[in-house]
């Protein structure tokens, strides 16, 4: 456990450059200074080794790089997603913290291998102990020559920046952080064009998510090979999880992809005592909850998960047992998403609001039979309609509550009240 | 562009590559519905009422932002697309008031239309919905943003065409608001165009509002006449009366947009202030009197005090029709006189040769360089300065010679502050750096010139570009050395293969010229009201605003042995003063009328609504009146007769030698500019434009030295403007700025 990402973790000042380069750090770009590892080789490691984009959508890494026109003339970007903002989530958070020469490493070969000059580390608003950790890591890292022009005389520049977002959840959207990076609202872009190709200030921009950097570094320091062969097949490596709700010891726990979800419930303590297991929202918030049953037969990983009706997502884990309400937790996601949407376009901005407030009259006691067939059909009708996922990921949640705890919704509009007596 | 072949619902049809779905669809005619999506603006794909099939795609996609591709198949009305359809149209209608019964735009809302194909009877939506406070903007756009459905049209026409990001998208979700971001509103001269771009009732015209429904009026083609582009217009009638103006497509003359002043200055020729029967002077005393009366008045006065024809001067409004120009030439022609004149604001209405324009409005957005001269663009034509604010958007730089530092809506790249009497200097100076660059020989006047790094800027960045242009604006009409100042212009075009553009030729200007409206041999206007001819005709003049030196002109009309015709669309204190005879005159949009562009199109119409009162058109008047005084070849019954026959006239372009010498100026001058909304006596009336920002500028700005050498201090007036002492101003002249008449 712990091996990637986290590997630094337990150390003491885990986070200073002196406990990353005890750890090997910096081995990988030093050697791209000394012109022994060429853009090629890396993107074939990379391949290799099976990372999967960690951000939610799961693209593969290597893959994703190979897309940046890297002969392109003109300035070129790099930009790290570390505006960590699903509910579930915050391993990202503890990466920044922990070891952030891992982001600063993996962002510098990203910028090497596809001939960008400038990268953005784009924090969320509300990371600030993330956001100084990082920024001393950035100083560290340039007092030590590692980055700039013509870094240690090997004519590779690479400068990075860390931009502190100012609290929206959309920003987390790869076209909305790049609005939002440019100084604009952050409102998703229509694509294609795809910011490979149409990035920042309109330049071609590969954006990867944080974990996916760290990985980068220690895949590339020890092989391709050996990081697939640490995962299944499909889903090689290790991956940070965050197992939050109704369990002893809610933590980050960095796995092996493919390790039982009874295992992982195990590390994070198990339930508490008396509790049954109900549901799992595997991947965060926008992800649809697995019943019980279900939960306890998958592994951690992209294809079991999905066959299990879910999806990995940010591997946000969100554990409930027997004293949740689902009508409740529903209707506080529903919340969220209504919050969040940016409101730029029709479904979203509109659906959103709809689907809370049929819910929130659910829970005061006005639900009408009719409500559940309502709710199911408003959100078919913002899946797929939306300009970015955020409209998928608010309706998708509805689907899967209603169609798994049918009678705790029945239940709630017939009596005016919870299923669960002493819901906690 | 690659023609590629695409198929939409079964039919196969041709687009060039990237180019979107929508925009092929629409030039064949298959409706795709869609509200975000506006032919001139950019692409936004926020409504997402566009959504169609596209085989190949699991989920719908927007038609607006979706480039084809070679082979790729549109199913705009299958069962999938039609889902996405209904179901936008859903979540669009669940937060509208439906309140279509009181709201103006009903009967011509998009949102009303696509929602009798794709809406529902029923709503399923039984949760309260939203309101959103309305925001005051301003005197021309009424808001009632409870109806806004968020598509940012007006947002992004601000941001794009107006070139001033007024309007925004603030807040998200359900709070996401469309509305100013400053507390002043709207002050762009394009604003009104918001009204015609918002899909829905959220933006409508104030000045319209809640006046008649859209269906019981009738739409009438027209033209625009205040400025010298013609835009294309509807004019909306109901009873007789002129009720709305709204943009009409003409991609080579105003594209889809017009300026405020074009839509909002019908409320001028509802005013109370029109005269609607004739009237005659008996004894000092004014009474109202049949047209006989009035006519045969006219007749005899005429008769009776210009013995001679050649005692006879006629002055005749910028803006009149060419049919009207044109007979009143030949009518004072017909008389004998060749005193006769339409340049009341020229401090010197020469004979030299105008400064021509070779530049067409489309092919201005194509210069990479623009030297603008004299001139306000934005404010004086606004349509020809979006044009070059196109330019700018792909590239071009813009430079400047004006008296003041004026706020475009695109970066100036050099500016020279010059005054009047220094811009005969400024140009020779970029003149003599033109032609050194270009190791010319100099002319003997430019030897003695001296040039700055600015002039040497100036003619490096017209010689750098490959399609330049030069503009030359109206200030220069108040220089007493504008032919000089003309002359350079045309020197300075010639020497960097630059084209120009006359813009100083204001309102119908062209058609003056095409008819000679200017003496050959006779006296011109300044000499006309400073001679002591005994009869005067006037046509839509109004002494205290039109006449450059106003108290001259008033006094020299006002002589008792004068008879004064006036024909007038409106009354005015100065001609009820001088005149003894006033024969009221169908105004604009009453009378058919040919305007000429400075494109040099001739775009004729007819009467949108009959004249005010008894008024009747001008070209009538004069031919009954040329008939009482025997004057031959007046013999029409159409106005497009009047207008084929001056259209086959050639203006006089017989060359004049212009010396260029730095003659005697003032060392103070002034430079004198109304507000767009002050530029002719129709947009004086029009109330609601007389409130707008725009239309309240009055301020007289000087330098502190010149101030200090004027002994002005800030707030003091200055021919009746308050002075606000700026640094933006040029040294030497005073900037006036105002919807007030001229003080001498």
């Amino acid at each position: 456990m712990n091996n990637v990402c986290l590997k630094s973790i337990d150390k003491d000042n885990p986070s200073s450059l002196a406990t990353y380069e005890t750890m090997g750090g910096y081995k990988v770009w030093h050697k791209i200074l000394h012109g022994e590892l060429s853009p090629e080789k890396i993107l074939e490691e990379l391949k290799i080794s099976g990372l999967r984009g960690r951000g939610g959508a799961g693209f593969p890494t290597g893959l994703k790089w190979s897309f940046m026109p890297r002969n392109q003339e003109g300035q070129k970007y790099v930009v790290c997603n570390s505006d960590e903002g699903e509910p579930g989530t915050c391993h990202d958070r503890d990466i920044l913290r922990f070891n952030p020469h891992s982001v600063i490493e993996g962002m510098a070969i990203a910028g090497y291998v596809m001939n960008a000059t400038v990268g953005y580390n784009y924090i969320r608003g509300e990371f600030m102990e993330p956001y100084y950790r990082f920024e001393e890591a950035l100083k560290e890292a340039y007092d030590a020559g590692l980055l700039g022009t013509n870094i240690k005389g090997s004519k590779v520049c690479f400068d990075l920046y860390s931009h502190l977002g100012a609290g929206a959840y959309i920003c987390g959207e790869e076209t909305a952080l790049l609005e939002s990076l440019e100084g604009k609202k952050g409102l998703p872009r229509f694509k294609p064009p795809y910011p490979a190709n149409v990035g920042l200030y309109g330049k071609p921009t590969t954006i990867n998510n944080t974990e996916s950097f760290a990985s980068v570094p220690e895949i590339l320091s020890r092989g391709g090979q050996w990081f697939a062969d640490l995962g299944v097949v499909n889903s090689g490596g290790t991956k940070c999880f965050s197992v939050t709700g109704n369990v002893k010891n809610p933590a980050n726990f960095e796995i092996p992809m493919g390790t039982p979800f009874s295992d992982l419930l195990e590390l994070a303590g198990g339930l508490r005592e008396g509790r049954t297991l109900k549901g799992v929202i595997p991947g965060g918030s926008s992800t649809p909850v697995i019943p019980a049953a279900e939960a306890m037969k998958m592994t951690m990983d992209y294809d079991s998960i999905e066959k299990a009706g879910s999806m990995l997502g940010a591997g946000s884990v969100i554990v409930m047992d027997d004293t949740t309400c689902m009508v409740k937790a529903l209707t506080r996601l529903a919340h969220f998403y209504y919050d969040e949407s940016c409101g730029q376009c029709t479904p979203c901005r509109e659906g959103t609001g709809w689907m809370y407030r049929v819910l929130k009259r659910i829970m005061d006691g006005q639900g009408k039979s009719e409500d559940l067939k309502l709710l199911l059909s408003v959100q078919d009708k913002i899946i797929g309609n939306t300009i970015c996922a955020l409209g998928d990921a608010a309706a998708m949640p509805v689907e899967s509550f209603i169609t798994h705890f049918r009678e705790e919704f029945e239940y709630y509009i017939k009596h005016g009240k919870s299923m669960v007596e002493n819901d906690g | 562009m690659v023609d590629i072949e695409i198929e939409i619902d079964g039919k196969v049809v041709h687009g060039y590559s990237g180019e979107t779905v929508i925009s092929i669809a629409d030039r064949e005619g298959i409706d795709i519905p869609r509200f975000c999506y506006h032919k001139k603006l950019s692409v936004a794909a926020n409504c997402r009422m566009c959504l169609v099939d596209i085989e190949g795609n699991p989920n719908p996609q927007p038609a607006c932002s979706t480039q084809s591709s070679f082979g790729m198949k549109v199913h705009t009305k299958n069962e999938k697309a039609k889902t996405a359809q209904k179901a936008v149209m859903e979540f669009l209608l669940i937060n509208h008031p439906l309140d279509c019964p009181i709201c103006d735009q009903g009967g011509e809302c998009e949102l009303q239309d696509v929602a009798m194909e794709f809406g529902s009877d029923i709503s399923r939506f039984t949760e309260g919905k939203r309101i959103v406070d309305d925001k005051e903007i301003g005197a021309l756009i009424q808001t009632d943003m409870t109806r806004c459905i968020h598509c940012t049209r007006c947002v992004r026409f601000g941001a794009e065409v107006a070139g001033i990001v007024e309007m925004g998208a603030t807040g998200r979700s359900e709070d996401l608001k469309i509305e100013p971001f400053l507390s002043e509103g709207i002050q762009s001269e394009l604003s009104g165009n918001m009204i015609d771009v918002c899909p829905v009732g959220a933006l409508t015209s104030k000045p319209f509002r809640y006046g008649v429904r859209s269906w019981q009026m009738n739409s009438i083609q027209t033209i625009a006449r205040h400025d010298l582009v013609g835009s294309n217009i509807f004019t909306q009638t109901h009873e007789s009366k002129v009720k709305r103006v709204v943009a009409r497509d003409n991609e080579n003359i105003n594209e889809t947009w017009i300026s405020d002043r074009d839509r909002f200055s019908y409320q001028g020729l509802n005013s109370d202030n029109r005269i609607l029967i004739p009237k005659i002077k008996i004894k000092g005393e004014w009474q109202d009197t049949s047209w006989d009366d009035a006519l045969d008045f006219a007749a005899n006065g005429i008769k009776k005090h210009a013995k001679e024809g050649s005692q006879i001067g006629t002055l005749a409004s910028k803006n009149a029709t060419l049919e009207e120009l044109y007979l009143l030439q030949k009518f004072t022609r017909g008389l004998g006189s060749d005193n006769l004149d339409y340049r009341l604001d020229a401090a010197n209405p020469s004979n030299a040769k105008v400064l021509e324009s070779n530049i067409s409005l489309t092919e201005l957005e194509t210069i990479d360089h623009a030297l603008i001269v004299n001139s306000y663009l934005r404010l004086e034509q606004p349509m020809i300065n979006h044009r070059i604010r196109k330019a700018t958007l792909n590239g071009a730089s813009v430079s400047t010679i004006n008296a003041k530092a004026f706020d475009f809506n695109y970066r100036i790249s050099h500016s020279v502050l010059t005054s009047p009497q220094n811009t005969v200097a400024t140009l020779s100076g970029v003149l003599k750096a033109l032609l050194d660059k270009n190791s010319q020989t100099l002319p003997d006047y430019l030897n003695s010139v001296s040039v700055h790094q600015t002039h040497i800027d100036i003619a490096n960045a017209l010689l750098n570009a490959e399609h330049p242009v030069v503009v030359l604006g109206e200030h220069v009409n108040g220089n007493k050395c504008s032919d000089q100042v003309a002359t350079l212009v045309s020197e300075i075009a010639k020497a960097s293969e630059a084209k120009t553009l006359n813009a100083s030729l204001t309102g119908n200007a062209h058609s003056a010229e095409r008819v000679n409206f200017k003496p050959e041999n006779g006296k011109n206007a300044l000499q006309i009201l400073s001679s002591d001819f005994t009869a005067f005709v006037l046509f839509d003049v109004y002494p205290t605003f039109d006449c450059i030196d106003s108290e001259n002109a008033i006094e020299h009309l006002s002589h008792d042995d004068a008879f004064v015709v006036a024909m007038n669309s409106f009354d005015d204190e100065s001609v009820l003063n001088c005149a003894n005879v006033i024969l009221p005159i169908a105004s604009f949009y009453e009378t058919s009328g040919t305007h000429i562009n400075v494109d040099n199109i001739a775009q004729s119409y007819s009467a949108s609504v009959k004249s005010a009162g008894e008024s009747k058109p001008g070209w009538k008047v004069i031919k009954v009146l040329a008939d009482l005084l025997n004057l031959q070849g007046f013999d029409f019954t159409d106005s497009s007769q009047i207008a084929d026959k001056a259209l086959s006239l050639t203006p006089n372009t017989s060359e004049i030698e212009v010396p260029i010498s730095n003659s005697k100026m003032p060392n103070i001058t002034t430079v004198w500019q109304y507000t767009p909304y002050a530029s002719d006596v129709v947009v004086r009336h029009a109330s609601s434009l007389q409130q707008t920002r725009i239309g309240q500028i009055s301020e007289a700005s000087v330098c502190k030295a010149t101030a200090k050498l004027l002994e002005l201090s800030e707030g003091d007036l200055y021919k009746g403007v308050p002075v606000n002492i700026n640094e933006s101003v040029a040294e030497g002249c005073v900037f006036v700025h105002t919807h007030l008449p001229r003080q001498c």
